[in-house]
Formats: C-alpha cells, sequence, structure tokens
C-alpha cells in the first residue's frame, strides 16, 4: 500500500522537476486541504505541528506565507504569488526560494480516478542552475529535520496511547 | 571546492539525460557495449548526431570508450547515474515526508466531513 503511493520524482527537462502521489481521498478534498489556511496549517510541517503563520489569498496574484514552528534557524519559510486557480483541478503559484532568487512556477494537477487523487507537481526553474540548486537545498533542509522526525516519532507514540 | 565539483559534475549529468535520444542511448548501452554504426541502426540518426550525443555522454561521464581501437564501442559508466538518483532520493524523501503527513489529514478531513453529513464531492 505504502509503495504504490509513494511519491515519485523525475527531472523530464533541464529545467524541472516533476514529482506524483496519489492520495485515498477525492479532489475536492484534496484541494481544500492545498489551499484552504486551516487546513494547510495542519499538515505542511512533517512533523504535524501546526504552522505559526499560514496565510493563504486564494486568488490570482494573491500571496501565500506558510511558516513552521521551531526554533529560529529551524524555521523554513514557504511564500509567494498564485497565479492561476482552477478548483478542484488546477494550480500555479510562482516562489522565489531557489538561492538566486530567481522566480520558479509550481503547477499542481489533481486528477480523480475512483475516489482517489493523483497529484502531480510541476516544478519549473529559469535554468538548470536554480534546477539543481533547489534540489541540493531540500537535501540539505532534509537533513538539518532530524528533529523533526523526533517529533513525529513522539506524536506517533502519544497517538498510541 | 571538491563539493562545487562534485555538483558541476551532477549537472553535467542531469543535462545529458535531459535529452529523450541520449537516454534512449544509455538504455542501448545497458544491454551491451556497441560502436558508433551499431548506436546508428536502432535510431535512425546520422553518425555525426550520434558522435554529438556521445560527446555530451562522455563529457558527463555516462559513458565511456572501450579498448577495442578499431571499433571503438562505447561503454556505459554507471557511477554518475547513482549519484542522481542519491539526489534525486533525497528530494523524494523531502516531499514523501510531507505527504504521509497529507495522508494523515486527509482521513480526518473525510472522518468530519461523513461526521457532518456532506456529501463527500
Amino acid at each position: 500500500m505504502e509503495n504504490t503511493r509513494s511519491a515519485k520524482v523525475t527531472t523530464p527537462s533541464e529545467r524541472e522537476i516533476v514529482i506524483t502521489r496519489a492520495f485515498d481521498a477525492p479532489r475536492t478534498v484534496v484541494f481544500d486541504a492545498w489551499t484552504k489556511a486551516e487546513h494547510v496549517a495542519q499538515w505542511w510541517d512533517p512533523g504535524r505541528a501546526p504552522l505559526a503563520v499560514c496565510e493563504i489569498d486564494l486568488r490570482p496574484n494573491g500571496a501565500f506565507r506558510f511558516v513552521n514552528r521551531g526554533p529560529e534557524g529551524m524555521r523554513h519559510p514557504f511564500t509567494g504569488v498564485y497565479r492561476e486557480i482552477l478548483a478542484p483541478a488546477r494550480l500555479v503559484f510562482t516562489t522565489r526560494i531557489s538561492p538566486s532568487g530567481a522566480e520558479s512556477v509550481g503547477t499542481l494537477v489533481f486528477s480523480e480516478h475512483g475516489g482517489r487523487t493523483t497529484l502531480t507537481m510541476t516544478i519549473a526553474c529559469q535554468s538548470m542552475a536554480d534546477r539543481d540548486a533547489l534540489l541540493k537545498m531540500r537535501i540539505d533542509v532534509g537533513t538539518s529535520r532530524t528533529l523533526d522526525n523526533l517529533d513525529e516519532y513522539l506524536g506517533h507514540q502519544e497517538r498510541q496511547r | 571546492m571538491a563539493i562545487n565539483k562534485q555538483v558541476e559534475a551532477l549537472s553535467r549529468a542531469f543535462a545529458a539525460l535531459a535529452d529523450p535520444t541520449r537516454r534512449a542511448i544509455l538504455a542501448r548501452l545497458a544491454s551491451g557495449d556497441a560502436d558508433v554504426s551499431e548506436l546508428m541502426k536502432p535510431f535512425a540518426l546520422s553518425q555525426p548526431t550520434i558522435s554529438k550525443h556521445l560527446k555530451v555522454l562522455e563529457r558527463a561521464g555516462l559513458v565511456a570508450r572501450g579498448r577495442d581501437a578499431q571499433r571503438r564501442p562505447r561503454t556505459l559508466v554507471a557511477a554518475p547515474l547513482k549519484s542522481i538518483d542519491d539526489w534525486l532520493e533525497s528530494y523524494r524523501r523531502f516531499w514523501e515526508r510531507k505527504f504521509a503527513s497529507l495522508d494523515h489529514y486527509l482521513k480526518d478531513m473525510q472522518k468530519q466531513e461523513k461526521s457532518r453529513g456532506r456529501p463527500r464531492r
């Protein structure tokens, strides 16, 4: 089960990263989970700690800002601007999270089959250097997140009691 | 310095892999060494085109020339592919952790909707 569902990452061109992942929910629910602040705040942090800041202005050129809790230096704000909103099928936004500050475009496509949703996330960078920097940055973030792992683990223990 | 070199090498490998013909050439070489004329057949490409692709693959360290000086067969070098794999795998894990959290939350959302008796679509 976990295996068939796990995320796939490909680099179909020099500037792009594509991530696909299936979810056990209709796409209206998955789309809401990505676009309503009260929902995003509850899952964006992998440790499932509610976000410290979660602002969503869901309209073309509206901004969003997600900031997780945690000590200074462990916070990873994710900010950007919505460009295209077509509920519950498609969401396009731009961010400047790459180290060069260049803009990248994120396109989320939600497709539903038999009550399950496949999310296809395309991240298009301005150059191959930006794309590679983004991949590398995520590794750095990933390794600095061991504390989050512990958090998640403790959370599971709590729930099992 | 060493890290920069590593990143450069990875970038070259990524760039080499971005082209579908070059990926197909690598797939062909994975099943055994081949020289330029052997590579021309399945791809219906001219000799200069194949040579150009091979040069890119060689610069990326994905392909090496075999010992036979006459045939000059090309052979696949798997090491850079492994580094790319590791890189993408870390990235995948980063998102997978977020998605696992989303899985949990989607369950909660659907439970709440059901208990409120709202239709699911």
